[in-house]
C-alpha cells in the first residue's frame, strides 16, 4: 500500500482531469503535488467515508476550498504575528483576529473532512500585504468578497448535499465577514441585492494575479560535503 | 413574528411550486409526518412536507485566537542577489551584497528582524547578514525576499560551561555537551542563525548531519567558503566536551542526529 500514488488513486484520472481543467496544464503538476502533499505517498491512510463516497467534483470543490481557507487563514495568521493587527484600533483589531480565527477554524474543519486528500499547504508570499494596515484592509475586503462569490459559485454544483450544507454554512459566514469588513472601511457593507456568482476557473485567475501562492520553495538542505572551519 | 411567518409561508409556497413540477418526488401531508406539535403547522402546507436542515458533512470546530504570547523567529529566502544597505533608503551605504544561494548551493535564507516602509511607500525588511563582522544587522526591499517561514525554536550555544541547549518556546527540549574552538581559532560570539542542514555527505570528522550557520571565523578568513562556522557531529567523540575545533561547534553524533529532529532551518542561534 506505500507505494500508492495519485495515478493509482484516481485510476479514471477525474481529479487530474479536473486539476487541468481548473489550473491549467502547467500548474496542474503544482496541484497534483500539492494533492499528494509533494511526492508523499498516501500509502496506508485511510480516506473519511463521507470523501470516499463523494463525486470526485466534490472533492476537487473541496480541495480548491481548502487551498483557499489556507490562503485566507495564512493571511490573517502572518498579519497578527506580524504585530500589523496590535497597531490597530481596537474595533478592527477585534474584526481581523475573530475572522483570523474563523479562517483557521475553516481550514480545521476542511482538512479533517478531506483527510489525505487535504494534501499539502501551499506555500505563501503576501508581499507585503500583511505589513501595512492600509494593505492589509484593502486585501482582507477583496478577499472576502471574493469568497462568498466563490463558495456562490461552487455551492450548488456539490452533489453530496451533507457537503452542499456545508458548504452554506462556510458561505454565510464568509458574507458576514465581507459585510463587517466593508462596513470598517465605510463602504456600503452589501453592495448589491444579488451576489454575483463565480467560476472556480475565475477565481483561480484573480488569486494568480495577486502570486500570493509562491512556488518558490526554500532548498535548505543537501548532500555536499561541509566546508565548515571544523 | 407575522412577518417571519408569511416570509416562511412563502418559501414553503414556492418549495410547493417547485416539487409540483416533480411529481415522483412529491410528499403529501398523509405520508410525510409533520414534526410541527400545536399551533400554525409550517412543515405542511397545502399537503406539501418542507424538509428540515439538511445535517452538514463536518461539524464546527471551535475557532481559537492566537495567544497573546506567540513568540516566535520569521526568516525568509532571498529571491534574487541584493545590496544590503545600512538604512531602509534606496541612497544608503551598501553594507553588504545578499546572494541567492549558500556556499554549499542551498537556498540563502535570512532571519527578519523588523521593517519599516520609506517615504516612497517602498517597504523594507531588516535582517540579521550572514557576514563579516559577525552580528552586523541591515536593510534589503522586501520585495527581494520570499514568504515568511516561522520557527519557535532557540539555540544557545555557552562556550564557558561548553553546552548546547535548545529551546521551543522558550522550554528547554535538548541539551548536550559541545566542543568548541580552540584558543586560537575561537568560536565567535554573538546572535546568529541557521542557514541549512547537510547530511548523506562522505567526510566521518563531520559526523551525520552538519547545519551551517550564520556565523564566521574572525580568524580563519581564508578558510574555503568563507570560513562559516558549522554545528555538526564528530569522528572524536572522546575529545568532548572541550576547546578542540577551529570554531566549528561539535557534538557527539547521537547528539547531532537527536538535535537534527528538533531543530528546523532558520532557528536563531545565541553563543555566548
Amino acid at each position: 500500500m506505500s507505494d500508492l500514488t495519485l495515478e493509482q488513486l484516481d485510476r479514471d484520472g477525474a481529479i487530474q482531469e479536473g486539476i487541468a481543467d481548473l489550473y491549467g496544464h502547467s500548474r496542474a503538476d503544482f496541484l497534483r503535488k500539492a494533492v499528494v502533499g509533494g511526492g508523499v505517498l498516501i500509502g496506508a491512510l485511510s480516506v473519511p467515508p463521507r470523501v470516499e463516497a463523494a463525486a470526485a467534483s466534490d472533492v476537487r470543490i473541496f480541495q480548491f476550498a481548502l487551498n483557499f481557507e489556507y490562503l485566507q487563514s495564512t493571511f490573517y495568521t502572518e498579519t497578527e504575528r506580524l504585530g500589523t493587527i496590535a497597531g490597530m484600533a481596537p474595533r478592527k483589531a477585534l474584526w481581523a483576529r475573530t475572522l483570523g480565527a474563523h479562517e483557521r477554524a475553516h481550514v480545521a474543519v476542511i482538512k479533517k473532512l478531506l483527510g489525505p486528500a487535504a494534501g499539502r499547504k501551499p506555500s505563501f508570499n503576501f508581499r507585503g500585504n500583511t505589513e501595512s494596515e492600509n494593505r492589509f484592509t484593502r486585501t482582507a475586503v477583496a478577499m472576502e468578497d471574493l469568497t462568498t462569490a466563490l463558495l456562490t459559485g461552487l455551492t450548488p454544483n456539490l452533489q453530496d448535499r451533507g457537503l452542499a450544507a456545508a458548504a452554506f454554512s462556510l458561505m454565510t459566514v464568509e458574507a458576514r465577514h465581507a459585510a463587517w469588513a466593508r462596513h470598517l472601511v465605510g463602504v456600503l457593507p452589501v453592495a448589491s441585492a444579488f451576489d454575483e456568482p463565480k467560476s472556480l476557473n475565475g477565481v483561480d485567475r484573480i488569486v494568480a494575479s495577486t502570486r500570493f501562492i509562491s512556488t518558490l520553495r526554500a532548498r535548505t538542505t543537501t548532500t555536499r560535503n561541509p566546508r565548515f572551519t571544523g | 413574528m407575522l412577518a417571519v411567518a408569511s416570509v416562511l409561508v412563502a418559501s414553503a409556497l414556492l418549495v410547493g411550486a417547485f416539487t409540483s413540477r416533480s411529481p415522483s418526488q412529491r410528499v403529501t401531508a398523509s405520508s410525510a409526518p409533520s414534526r410541527s406539535s400545536g399551533g400554525l403547522s409550517l412543515d405542511t402546507i397545502r399537503g406539501v412536507a418542507v424538509p428540515g436542515p439538511v445535517k452538514p458533512a463536518f461539524a464546527p470546530s471551535t475557532p481559537v485566537l492566537l495567544p497573546a504570547s506567540d513568540k516566535l523567529a520569521r526568516w525568509a529566502v532571498v529571491r534574487f542577489a541584493v545590496p544590503a544597505r545600512s538604512e531602509p533608503r534606496t541612497d544608503a551605504h551598501v553594507v553588504a551584497t545578499v546572494a541567492k544561494r549558500t556556499p554549499e548551493r542551498t537556498s540563502n535564507i535570512v532571519l527578519v528582524l523588523g521593517r519599516k516602509t520609506d517615504e516612497t511607500g517602498r517597504l523594507w525588511t531588516l535582517i540579521r547578514l550572514p557576514v563579516l563582522p559577525n552580528n552586523l544587522t541591515a536593510w534589503i526591499p522586501r520585495s527581494a525576499l520570499g514568504g515568511y517561514g516561522v520557527v519557535r525554536t532557540h539555540l544557545v550555544v555557552v562556550l564557558q560551561r561548553l553546552t548546547a541547549t535548545l529551546y521551543r518556546n522558550r522550554r528547554k527540549i535538548f541539551r548536550a555537551d559541545v566542543g568548541v574552538g580552540q584558543g586560537a581559532w575561537p568560536t565567535p560570539k554573538g546572535q546568529f542563525y541557521i542557514r541549512n542542514k547537510l547530511t548523506g555527505y562522505s567526510s566521518p570528522m563531520y559526523g551525520p548531519i552538519a547545519f551551517g550557520t550564520s556565523a564566521r571565523s574572525d580568524v580563519l578568513t581564508d578558510w574555503p567558503a568563507g570560513g562559516y562556522i558549522g554545528i555538526h557531529g564528530t569522528d572524536r567523540p572522546e575529545l568532548l566536551p572541550g576547546r578542540v575545533s577551529h570554531g566549528c561547534i561539535r557534538l557527539r553524533n547521537p547528539d547531532i542526529l537527536r538535535l537534527a529532529e528538533l531543530m528546523p532551518v532558520g532557528t536563531p542561534l545565541t553563543i555566548r
